[in-house]
């Protein structure tokens, strides 16, 4: 990753704020999302069980993640596919940009894949002259628009149909209607004749299988199999937790990924891969090529508090959910993976809490996070812990480390306390309004503009006991 | 094309590397012991009454904007194709070479030009034609009632692209291969892996292709076909 903002992130969630018509495109679309997504979750039969099932197929799948790559590597091979290993991004780059190269590819056609945003791998294609064409619908207009991806299920959510039909005009050269038929039929008629002449196809992977060498792409569209059906090869990029051992285990994570992502029971389409055709057969690839990246997700894992976030199954429920993400949309977290599970891995991956660590206060911890999450993982607690341990680290603002400085040094002992809200009761007066203070101070300000501070009490707890214990 | 090497000390040291994480000194070679695998226990015991999975499969699909004729013999399945693709004003459909298909689906009478996908063609001239069809016609291993899904095997003879480039996709299918749940898919699927015969793709197809990528608006038919419509035959 490491394509750092050049702001901090509360000036990238201030710019957010401003953006009225991000906001509220963001707000439509997670209020839509999270209600087809609790009448989904109704419509299936015990609903906790199928989360408790699927949080025990992730957690055994992580917690012996070196048996079931060195099986799905094997499998993989036993099918006829090959198998490349990538520690870093730019390992990953050099294997897929040398892989087209091999191939003399020209043109590659990619469908939808988080990890290849997360390795930058376009601009990397694109510097030895391979012509990229994203197919997935919103992640064509983002290449149009130039812009990244602010939502993991819908990564075109702040965008509208104006600006997007200004994007297929200029394509075409010629107006085309803001409606959506109208879009939507201009995007298939230029991704069609895409896949039609394209040399490779690049996509992510949902869930590769472990004991058959597969690979699952849960789709929509249905570009997802386009790209794996026409061109010669294709190229499978996988995050290295991204697998469940079994078939029977895939039935189980299908049962919950669809339902939490968009509410639907499945999605359209779930192509099951299992290496390149065979010989008899006339479409698919002829070449398959899986490249498993680590990029970070080591350091997850070696950690066995946070080692529960690579349980993560992508639904984007977390983002939908929360209230933060609801405000600021994806944009202003700066990096690949926003929302809730972003912030959380996001300093994690990089290994960076000084500049990162900012990210889990994108949270007002009332953990809607943790409650939707399909595979449980305690979002919230693990973004609490985060914060400490940028503390721990000492990557805090010096401001903030004065005033609990201060605090400490007041709360400590019993005398210094009393003195305290003494001084403050008698202190805060010309601040104070019906019981708050509303005033602008300087170094409250980031308080005080959105939200009252309750004034210290005229007479202190201690002294109303006192009195009363002194009156019996 | 020559084959590219895999690098072997790449591979070594990722697994190192993830060994180590776990606190392994090499990586685990046995297969770790499980308790609980697939979906939950509840699940994998209840009970389906006999028409149960054709009207769920029914219910379902259609709520996607699917349809589901169910017909008595191949006949009658043969004359609904032919209704359809008037209705469509089709004038070309490509079938997957499937015995079934061949058995029930008399195509002289479909009224459209017809071809099936089959080794007879070159690769490029089977997609071109696939592409311009206006109907692709495919034959169903399972249908699953739970979620109105139909699963596809691929293989020489039934194509990937004859359910995903036309603009309609007509599926036919025994009632007796509908099933409750993904659950006995899963099944067969293993155990064609045991016997060595896994397909190279299989398509779980739930309805048309779709979006709703613009405005969170629901768009139909962006990439693959705008209608999947499907026939039961109950003989």
């Amino acid at each position: 990753m490491s394509n750092r903002p050049s702001m901090h992130f509360r000036d990238r969630a201030v710019k957010a704020l401003k953006d009225d018509q991000m906001r509220q495109a963001v707000r439509k679309a997670v209020d839509r999302l999270s209600s087809n997504k609790d009448k989904a979750a109704q419509e299936l039969p015990n609903w906790e069980e199928w989360r408790e099932q699927a949080y025990r197929i992730r957690k055994h799948t992580v917690e012996n993640l070196d048996y079931y790559l060195s099986k799905l590597t094997e499998n993989v091979r036993k099918a006829g596919g090959q198998v490349h290993f990538a520690q870093t991004a730019e390992d990953a780059r050099t294997i897929i940009s040398g892989l087209c190269e091999h191939y003399e590819a020209k043109q590659v056609v990619k469908s939808k894949s988080m990890v290849t945003e997360e390795i930058h791998l376009n601009p990397a294609l694109e510097k030895v002259g391979i012509k990229v064409m994203e197919t997935d619908l919103a992640e064509y207009i983002l290449q149009l628009a130039g812009e990244t991806p602010s939502h993991i299920i819908v990564p075109a959510i702040h965008k509208n149909r104006q600006q997007i039909a200004e994007l297929f005009s200029k394509v075409a050269g010629e107006e085309i209607k803001s409606d959506t038929p109208s879009l939507t039929a201009f995007a298939r008629k230029i991704l069609r004749s895409s896949f039609m002449t394209a040399d490779v196809g690049i996509t992510g992977c949902n869930f590769a299988i472990a004991e058959t060498g597969s690979v699952t792409l849960v789709t929509n569209e249905g570009n997802g199999r386009l790209t794996t059906s026409l061109p010669k090869v294709v190229i499978t990029v996988m995050g290295m937790e991204r697998m469940v051992p079994t078939f029977e285990d895939l039935e189980a994570v299908l049962s919950v990924l669809p339902r939490n992502a968009t509410g639907q029971k499945l999605t359209s389409y779930i192509s099951v891969l299992n290496g390149p055709r065979r010989d008899a057969e006339t479409d698919g690839c002829e070449k398959f090529h899986l490249v498993i990246v680590d990029n970070g997700r080591s350091h997850i894992l070696a950690d066995e508090e946070y080692r529960q976030a690579l349980h993560c199954i992508r639904c984007g429920a977390c983002f939908n959910v929360c209230p933060v993400y609801r405000q600021i949309g994806g944009h202003a977290y700066g990096s690949v993976y926003g929302g809730p599970i972003g912030s959380v891995i996001t300093p994690l991956l990089e290994n960076d809490l000084a500049f990162w660590g900012e990210l889990p206060y994108a949270s007002t911890l009332c953990g809607a996070c943790g409650g939707v999450c399909p595979v449980k993982i305690p979002l919230h607690d693990l973004l609490l812990k985060l914060r400490q341990r940028r503390i721990d680290a000492g990557h805090t603002h010096v401001f903030e480390k004065f005033a609990f400085g201060m605090w400490r040094r007041f709360f400590k002992m019993p005398s210094t306390y009393k003195f305290a809200m003494k001084a403050a009761s008698i202190g805060q007066k010309p601040l104070v309004t019906n019981g708050y203070i509303q005033a602008q101070l300087p170094l409250l300000a980031n308080w005080t503009n959105s939200r009252y501070l309750p004034a210290a009490a005229d007479r202190t707890f201690r002294d109303i006991w006192e009195k009363r214990k002194n009156s019996r | 094309m020559t084959k590219i090497s895999e690098n072997q000390e790449q591979e070594a040291a990722f697994l190192q590397t993830v060994a180590n994480a776990l606190g392994r000194d090499k990586p685990a070679g046995n297969a770790p012991s499980r308790k609980e695998a697939g979906p939950p226990v509840f699940w994998r015991e209840q009970k389906f009454e006999n028409e149960q999975p054709l009207e769920q499969f029914k219910a379902n699909l259609e709520n996607l904007t699917g349809k589901v004729m169910v017909v008595q013999n191949g006949q009658e399945a043969t004359n609904q194709i032919r209704v359809w693709l008037k209705s469509l004003q089709a004038k070309t459909a490509m079938l997957w070479d499937h015995p079934e298909l061949r058995k029930y689906i008399d195509v002289s009478q479909l009224g459209v030009k017809t071809s099936y996908w089959n080794a007879d063609r070159p690769r490029k001239s089977l997609i071109e034609t696939a592409e311009q069809a206006d109907a692709g016609i495919t034959w169903v291993n399972y249908a699953i009632g739970y979620t109105g899904t139909i699963a596809l095997f691929n293989s020489g003879t039934t194509g990937r692209s004859v359910s995903l480039l036309p603009p309609t996709h007509i599926a036919v299918m025994k009632k007796t291969d509908i099933v409750p749940t993904m659950s006995t898919v899963m099944r067969d699927l293993l155990e064609r892996r045991h016997q060595g015969s896994l397909p190279a793709t299989v398509d779980f197809i739930t309805g048309p292709s779709r979006t709703s990528d613009i405005e969170m608006d629901l768009s139909i038919g962006v990439h693959g076909p705008f209608r999947v419509w499907t026939i039961v035959i109950e003989e």
